[in-house]
């Protein structure tokens, strides 16, 4: 029954405008910056490397599609979740809002079923972005400009060959999975709580607003609630490119993320299984 | 002998300190065509949601055919078929494609010629691959009776189904009602407020108001019970109103215009009142008793509030 209940959530999922949004704005986004770097993308480099130039000297092929795969990752990664919850958001509220949970609630389909066949469907669809976005960036960025290492600077400057790249993208963008998905959930709870798709979007977006701006704001108070945010741990996949990998700081990020993950599924089976359908 | 297809006992639904149903209990038996009639805000639809699950009662019990719906809820649903008030659906998609998605849900057929027949049933052959946003209210009312018939339900629960519908629409639906019950044995509970469906239709029904059961019964034996509305029709309508008025049974005086006078009568004061009026040289044109639901509905209603 899960799996018919998961094929009918996909089905009404994709024949909705809205779930294309998100892969239309990154197949306009990701090819506008990928032709843009490859047009001007050494003026970035040298306004990027500025003040690095009097004490390196920087040689090699720089401007590479590793290289922007990277710079577009770094730029959308805090704009997808916006793309993320127009669906995550809508799947259970659309249904009130619109009256359907009358048809779907009056099946032989429990509401646990329910509930499992739209999470699965939201993480589903969550997944699909982001595989959009790696392939787009990826492919665009290496058919356009070619591969070659890339210098990452944080606390330290790491330069990373080309042959060691793929595979660090490969898990950042299962890490972005991650995040997107507790983003997902996040919405998908806030959508079992209201009925209409709105509040949703809008309370999600301002969760993850609300969280970053305490996450940036450097005073010893927050200290105590900063490691508990998802958003403090959604950047965890620079991670990976750090040599090498710095898994002591992956493992305690990936286990909040999954625990923010259930905590949402669980409190929306609660919830939706003591709903009053009135609408 | 087969379980009741529905017995609802002690049934209750408080919000707060609201109560929308207060003790309801009623027996549906299979093969009924069952009216659950009730003025807006009775409970009607309060009741119709508990029995599909969507709401869950303070206390009491709903069994539909023997089972219990708190512990078989997904077997009763396969053998129910429901539209519940308003006729929603997934406006972004074509009137088939929503019948194929429930379809499934419910475990049934959703081959063409299956959602063809159904469609069919219920006059929207023509419109299946249309998308149900550019669907009338009334065109959704009928979506919404293909949608409760698809999976060939035993039991099918009826709120409100002529709601938006017109004339020729309304005559079609119960006509589908009727062929339902006759032909394919299928038990139906109808909420109405419109009482001539009931009346029309129904074999047994409840008549409910305030989320209590008023009266319950055979539909032939509420007709027979209580006064008749007769209409006299005569000339000197205001005459034979002081003659009526100077008897005991000018208290049944329900009104009058220049030409007619309506009283509220048992059925053998109806002589009484014929043999007073001509006695008195009267001319009557016509004497018309009404034994008609909707008088009964007010009545009982009225004297509940």
């Amino acid at each position: 029954m899960i799996l018919t209940a998961y094929r009918v959530e996909m089905s009404k999922i994709f024949s909705k405008w809205r779930t294309f949004i998100g892969f239309l704005a990154l197949a306009v986004l990701i090819p506008i910056v990928v032709v843009g770097m490859s047009m001007q993308g050494e003026q970035f480099l040298n306004f990027a490397t500025a003040g690095l130039k009097d004490n390196f000297e920087f040689t090699g092929h720089l401007l590479n599609g590793y290289a922007v795969s990277y710079f577009i990752f770094a730029s959308l990664y805090l704009h997808v979740p916006f793309l993320i919850t127009l669906v995550a958001g809508e799947v259970l509220a659309g249904e009130a809002t619109s009256g359907t949970y009358r048809l779907l609630l009056t099946r032989p389909l429990s509401r646990a079923t329910m509930v499992n066949a739209k999470f699965l469907a939201t993480i589903t669809y969550t997944f699909l972005l982001v595989v959009c976005m790696a392939v787009l960036s990826l492919s665009l960025g290496i058919g356009f400009l070619g591969t070659g290492e890339i210098f990452i600077i944080r606390q330290q400057i790491t330069v990373l060959q080309a042959d060691d790249l793929l595979w660090r993208f490969g898990y950042a963008y299962l890490w972005a999975f991650l995040a997107m998905a507790t983003v997902s959930s996040v919405a998908f709870l806030c959508s079992s709580l209201v009925e209409n798709a709105i509040g949703p979007i809008m309370t999600t977006m301002s969760v993850i607003i609300v969280m970053t701006i305490i996450s940036a704001i450097d005073v010893p108070l927050f200290d105590y609630v900063r490691p508990l945010f998802f958003t403090n741990h959604m950047n965890s996949w620079k991670f990976f490119f750090d040599d090498p990998v710095k898994w002591d700081r992956i493992i305690p990020s990936f286990a909040t993320l999954m625990l923010h993950i259930v905590g949402c599924f669980v409190a929306t089976h609660i919830i939706v299984r003591r709903k009053d359908i009135l609408t | 002998m087969p379980h009741p297809a529905i017995e609802i006992r002690d049934l209750h639904k408080r919000y707060g300190s609201f109560t929308a149903v207060n003790g309801l209990s009623l027996t549906v038996e299979q093969g009924d065509v069952y009216g659950f009639l009730g003025p807006n805000g009775a409970g009607k639809s309060t009741t119709i949601r508990m029995m599909m699950s969507l709401i869950a009662p303070s206390s009491g019990s709903i069994r539909i055919f023997g089972m219990d719906l708190n512990k078989d809820r997904s077997e009763i649903l396969r053998r129910i078929g429901a539209i519940v008030e308003r006729p929603d659906f997934y406006n972004y998609l074509s009137a088939r494609r929503n019948l194929e998605l429930l379809g499934r849900l419910s475990g049934t057929d959703v081959s063409k010629s299956a959602t063809d027949r159904v469609l069919g049933m219920v006059g929207l052959g023509a419109r299946a691959e249309s998308k149900v946003k550019t669907f009338s209210h009334g065109m959704k009312q009928r979506l919404g009776i293909a949608q409760a018939l698809l999976h060939s339900p035993d039991l099918i629960v009826l709120d409100e189904p002529t709601t938006g519908l017109d004339p020729h629409g309304m005559v079609d639906m119960r006509d589908l009602i009727l062929e339902l019950a006759a032909d394919h044995k299928k038990t139906i509970f109808l909420s109405s407020h419109i009482l001539p469906e009931v009346e029309l239709t129904a074999n047994r029904m409840v008549i409910i108001n305030r989320g209590q059961a008023i009266i319950e019964g055979a539909v032939q034996d509420l007709l027979n019970a209580g006064r008749l509305k007769v209409t006299i029709e005569t000339p000197e309508a205001q005459r034979a109103l002081t003659l009526v008025q100077s008897t005991p049974l000018g208290r049944h005086v329900h009104s009058s215009t220049e030409a007619t006078l309506i009283l509220m009568l048992e059925r053998q004061e109806i002589s009484e009142v014929v043999a007073l009026l001509t006695g008195a040289g009267l001319a009557l044109h016509a004497v018309t008793p009404v034994r008609s639901l909707e008088e009964y509905f007010i009545s009982l209603t009225r004297e509940a509030k």
